[in-house]
């Protein structure tokens, strides 16, 4: 029930309209993007004479022929697996940190519990990007010598630095799932003598899968969409750098590179349209206490 | 007891170690580079000159005497004061609007209003590329073209300040107008409905309930996404850094400080990290002591409820 009786028909049609007038450039903007990958030239002009459909952009885009002259080849499907990579590799390492720091923090009376909350919401006001000078000395002073480790070495520090910035958040989230469990269920596990280890692993995470997925669905997007890291700390392209260096290229074709961003923006709608739930229930969990 | 620190180092030692890594390491690395000359990242000739203020010196020499530098400072004073104020109102216009309408398109513009947020960085400085272009492929130039208020394209991103600056808040005032907005619904959420049908059935109209009743009921929301957006525009520039480099818009008056930093430090041509970490530990400052002053203004002691029933 949710003010349906009492509220008059009368005003909504003018609030949706508001709402539709508001939305209009983010429709309009992603929209033409989209068009635009399935045209011979950009539509983002509004003159329908600009789209004459073709297939072509995309094709060339998995053949790895970003130029429509010389023999310029990117492997589009390496740079997509790179993406991926680290996208997973935040997911994962977030997941893990907070899912085993929230508990304890929803749980376990502790002195300094209320330091260590106060620090992570300090750190989660504070974004972490502002000290990447930092972040990249300490990359700097810890690079490995052999040039054999270099690039696995990349890839393990901008996925841990970037879970980094999502774990504050993370663990707050988490923290919030924990605490909607009654205690009966914590009590009846230490009651039988589990550990509160089995009590974490056997009983909690299962209650709390929604939460788990969504705080993994946030550090999966948080690791797919960045620029900032990946460009500073990864020594291989991915989707991000592949867009940033090519739309100051030369030879550049505007409506490939549109079907480059349309292919990167996939796994924003697919979670768009599928878990819709998830994402909405993590984003407001935030701030329970 | 010893069974509880045995349980508690295993539960805490990720996140422990991850802080301490990524947070307080860089922290007092950013501090000490600071106080050097380092620059193009030598390391072995500069990170063993101490060098004391002498960079901060620089920075408030910059501030009085260098333009570029003034428009840096000034672009972020308007860039937060503005898109802060888009944030909170924007968001609160959604919540409202999304409160009263039919559940199902409440539904799809919320979650419309995530994909700004939810995009992958670069796509979405893609879209806004096109969109604000200079040339006539530019979506803006053409519907003003067509509608014959101007008649060539206009590099709107060029005009200064005021061009670049709008850009800038328009862009990252749609990514977080959405935190807002999410906020807000749930704290509406949680009004007790009576109050609304009892209004309602006394004649008020949706107006009149958002002004005595909702809005009032969420201060406390609207104080946490004020002071909270505030402290993350302070240093966010990953959705300023790509408008810039792709130079749609001005690199002076669409740089705020955060983004100065980053491109001082890794920037082309010559990087100065010195100077870079001395802005980013004046930013590190602002940032930490606002984060103290919001919780404290949030009253956050009460949310931090000892564990009940623990033994």
């Amino acid at each position: 029930m949710r003010d349906v009786e009492a509220r008059p028909k009368r005003y909504e049609w003018l609030i949706l309209l508001a709402l539709l007038l508001a939305s209009l450039p983010l429709l309009v903007g992603f929209s033409l993007l989209m068009l635009s990958s399935f045209s011979t030239e950009m539509v983002t002009n509004l003159d329908p004479g600009s789209f004459h459909f073709t297939l072509e952009n995309w094709i060339n885009l998995f053949q790895g022929k970003i130029a429509t002259t010389g023999g310029i080849r990117v492997n589009i499907w390496r740079i997509t697996l790179n993406t991926l990579i680290v996208a997973l590799g935040v997911a994962g390492v977030v997941t893990l940190t907070s899912t085993m720091a929230g508990y304890s923090l929803s749980r376990i009376d502790f002195k300094g519990r209320k330091t260590m909350m106060v620090l992570l919401l300090v750190l989660h006001a504070f974004p972490g990007v502002a000290l990447i000078v930092g972040v990249y000395l300490l990359y700097r002073l810890t690079f490995p010598e052999s040039t054999g480790f270099v690039g696995l070495y990349s890839f393990l520090y901008v996925i841990l630095a970037r879970a980094a910035l999502e774990i504050p958040m993370s663990i707050w989230l988490m923290k919030g799932f924990f605490d909607t469990v009654p205690w009966e269920f914590e009590w009846s596990g230490i009651i039988d003598g589990a550990s509160r280890i089995t009590v974490w692993r056997k009983i909690m995470l299962p209650l709390i899968k929604p939460g788990i997925l969504s705080v993994a669905l946030f550090a999966f997007l948080a690791g797919w969409q960045d620029i900032i890291y990946v460009r500073t700390f990864l020594i291989y392209q991915t989707l991000a750098t592949f867009i940033e260096a090519n739309i100051e290229a030369e030879y550049s074709h505007m409506p490939l590179i549109a079907a480059a961003g349309t292919f990167y923006l996939l796994p924003t709608i697919i979670f768009f349209l599928t878990a819709q739930k998830l994402l909405l229930q993590g984003y407001s969990g935030g701030i329970k206490g | 007891m010893r069974g509880k620190v045995r349980d508690l180092s295993f539960f805490l030692s990720p996140m422990i170690i991850m802080v301490f890594l990524f947070y307080l390491i860089p922290l007092v690395m950013t501090v000490y580079i600071s106080m050097t000359r380092m620059r193009n990242w030598n390391v072995d000739r500069y990170l063993t000159e101490f060098v004391g203020l002498y960079n901060y010196d620089r920075l408030f020499y910059m501030f009085q005497h260098d333009p570029t530098f003034k428009a840096v400072v000034l672009t972020t004073l308007v860039f937060v004061g503005i898109t802060l104020m888009i944030n909170v109102f924007g968001g609160l216009a959604l919540a409202l609007a999304t409160f009263f309408i039919n559940e199902k398109s409440a539904s799809s513009y919320r979650l419309l209003w995530l994909l700004p947020r939810m995009s992958p960085i670069a796509v979405y400085s893609l879209v806004w590329y096109y969109f604000f272009h200079g040339s006539e492929i530019g979506t803006l130039n053409s519907v003003l073209m067509h509608l014959g208020l101007i008649s060539e394209p206009i590099p709107w991103g060029q005009v200064i300040p005021w061009g670049a600056w709008s850009i800038i808040i328009f862009v990252n005032g749609l990514v977080g107008v959405s935190f807002g907005m999410i906020v807000f619904t749930s704290a509406l959420n949680q009004i007790p409905r009576e109050l609304v049908v009892a209004a309602r059935v006394d004649g008020a109209s949706s107006w009149q309930i958002s002004r005595r009743i909702l809005i009032p009921m969420i201060k406390w929301h609207l104080l946490y996404v004020l002071t909270w957006q505030f402290l993350s525009l302070l240093t966010t520039y990953p959705h300023l850094f790509l408008l810039v480099q792709w130079d749609l818009v001005n690199r002076d008056y669409g740089t705020t400080l955060a983004l100065y930093v980053f491109n001082t430090a890794f920037g082309r041509g010559e990087q100065d990290q010195g100077l870079a970490a001395a802005a980013a530990v004046i930013l590190s400052i602002i940032g930490i002591i606002g984060g103290f002053v919001t919780l404290k203004v949030l009253k956050f002691e009460r949310m931090m409820r000892r564990p009940r029933g623990d033994f």
